[in-house]
């Protein structure tokens, strides 16, 4: 009776190491997933797409334009899924110059990136744009 | 040896075993929280690794156009470039493994000089075109197929200007350029006398920015038998403004090939030919677009037609971060790059041993 006791618990001693063990074994599979982004990595991602769409003058265009929702669109598909941004252009003279919000949703971080972008116009008449882009990660 | 005695043995070995466990778990699982400030540093490097391939040509700076090449260091940039973040086509077509100048990712990981530092590249449009058929109507002198097309980003629809190209046995026709606001349908009409199978490549600028520029492909049947999968006939190998064609059998016989671009396309010539492969030579289009190379023949009796773009994208090659049993953190830059004078997104990741 007693040696019957004795091998079921055993038994019950190798199941328990045989149920820890396996659950060590998926948990070493479940990768930590932590999707940190530092305001200074958005700004310079705001940065670069930035200078990628002034790279042939467009972005100056698009300002001479008031072509705001081409700006907003390309912000759109210049920045990574999951960016929120908002674009507000200022003349020389600080003006605020577009009369359209540019902006693709509202902002649910407290963690938000500020860029400043001087742009100027290929047009015959030299002017000068400074760019103010927003940027947080959105929620 | 009692019962009791093995019980007791067993009971005190599992508890050992359960208490280390459970410290070397819980330390692995924390040590991403507890290492912060490791983790800024290598965030920090790896950025900057990741600029430094993007900013430099490596060396022997022109490694990308010459076949025989290996880069001593390794760098992505275009030579003499205009403009930062831009990168060399056919440094980019080599590290496409359907390329049959293609760098390993050993030759990669020897070149960049940094045996802590796995990476994985992936270049692509910066957004996605996808064709689906959708109706076919039969006629008596000419068959019309149907097509949607979709432009999207993230499933977000893209505005876009679509131009489509159609090709067949000793047939090449392009359409109009159609304005979608992201979902659009396209009639193709085919003369019932032109053999297949045929290829629809489409290519679709956005309508915001004239260098954000995508495209896609789709093989269908007309007057054949379903359409192999991309690869089966050619090898298809653009470098230094020159395609190679490898035949994969040997009763292949070439007959044209076309470059396909938003604005031009063009008949590419063949400047020279054995029974192993062919070569033609690829315009130099001054346009912001991919090009779309397809190589149309015969083996034995059926027509086919390979395709390839230039540069070879999408692409992704490196280290499988995905399938890594490991906890070690894993870190993303993405970029914007421009290669030819079009936009494409580029995204790297990087992992290295733990600290």
């Amino acid at each position: 009776m007693r040696q019957n006791m004795g091998q079921i618990r055993i038994i019950e001693a190798f199941l328990a190491v045989f149920i820890i063990f396996s659950s060590f074994a998926v948990s070493a599979n479940l990768t930590i997933t932590q999707n940190k982004t530092k305001p200074n990595d958005l700004a310079s991602v705001g940065l670069q797409a930035l200078m990628k769409l002034d790279s042939d003058g467009s972005l100056g265009m698009c300002v001479d334009d008031g072509n705001w929702s081409a700006l907003r669109d390309a912000l759109n598909l210049a920045l990574p899924a999951g960016v929120s941004f908002n674009l507000t252009v200022y003349s020389a003279q600080m003006q605020q110059i577009n009369t359209a919000v540019i902006s693709n949703g509202a902002f649910s971080s407290q963690d938000v990136a500020f860029v400043e972008y001087i742009c100027t116009s290929r047009s015959s008449m030299f002017r000068c744009y400074i760019i103010h882009l927003y940027l947080t990660v959105a929620a | 040896m009692p019962a009791i005695s093995i019980d007791t043995f067993f009971a005190c070995s599992l508890m050992v075993i359960l208490v280390l466990s459970a410290m070397a778990g819980t330390s692995k699982l924390l040590s991403p929280y507890i290492n912060n400030a490791i983790d800024q540093d290598s965030a920090e490097r790896y950025k900057e690794v990741s600029k430094y391939l993007l900013l430099n040509s490596g060396n022997p700076p022109n490694w990308g156009q010459n076949p025989a090449a290996m880069p001593e260091t390794f760098g992505l940039a275009k030579t003499s470039a205009d403009s930062p973040y831009e990168l060399d086509v056919d440094k980019i077509s080599r590290l496409n493994s359907e390329n049959l100048y293609t760098l390993n990712y050993a030759q990669i990981f020897t070149a960049l000089k940094m045996p802590d530092v796995s990476f994985r590249i992936e270049i692509k449009p910066i957004f996605e075109v996808s064709i689906s058929p959708t109706a076919t109507f039969n006629g008596t002198t000419e068959t019309t197929y149907e097509f949607e097309i979709l432009t999207e980003k993230h499933g977000m629809l893209v505005q876009a200007d679509v131009k489509g190209y159609v090709i067949a046995e000793s047939y090449l026709e392009a359409t109009f350029v159609h304005a979608s606001n992201g979902r659009i349908s396209l009639n193709i009409t085919l003369p019932n006398d032109v053999n297949g199978p045929a290829l629809f490549a489409v290519l679709a600028k956005a309508s915001c920015d004239s260098k954000v520029v995508s495209f896609g492909v789709c093989a269908f049947t007309h007057n054949s038998v379903e359409p192999e999968p991309k690869g089966t006939f050619l090898r298809l190998s653009p470098l230094n403004y020159v395609l190679n064609a490898s035949f994969i059998y040997s009763e292949i016989a070439l007959s044209s090939a076309y470059a396909l671009t938003y604005g031009y396309n063009s008949t590419l010539t063949q400047t020279a030919s054995n029974n192993q492969s062919a070569t033609y030579d690829i315009p130099r289009f001054l346009d912001s677009s991919p090009q779309i190379l397809v190589v149309a023949g015969r083996n034995s009796t059926a027509f086919f037609t390979e395709w390839t773009t230039y540069p070879q994208v999408p692409l992704q090659m490196g280290a499988n971060f995905a399938t890594s049993a490991t906890l070690s953190n894993i870190f993303a830059y993405t970029y914007i790059i421009t290669i030819d004078s079009a936009l494409y997104e580029c995204t790297f990741w990087f992992g290295g041993p733990e600290d």
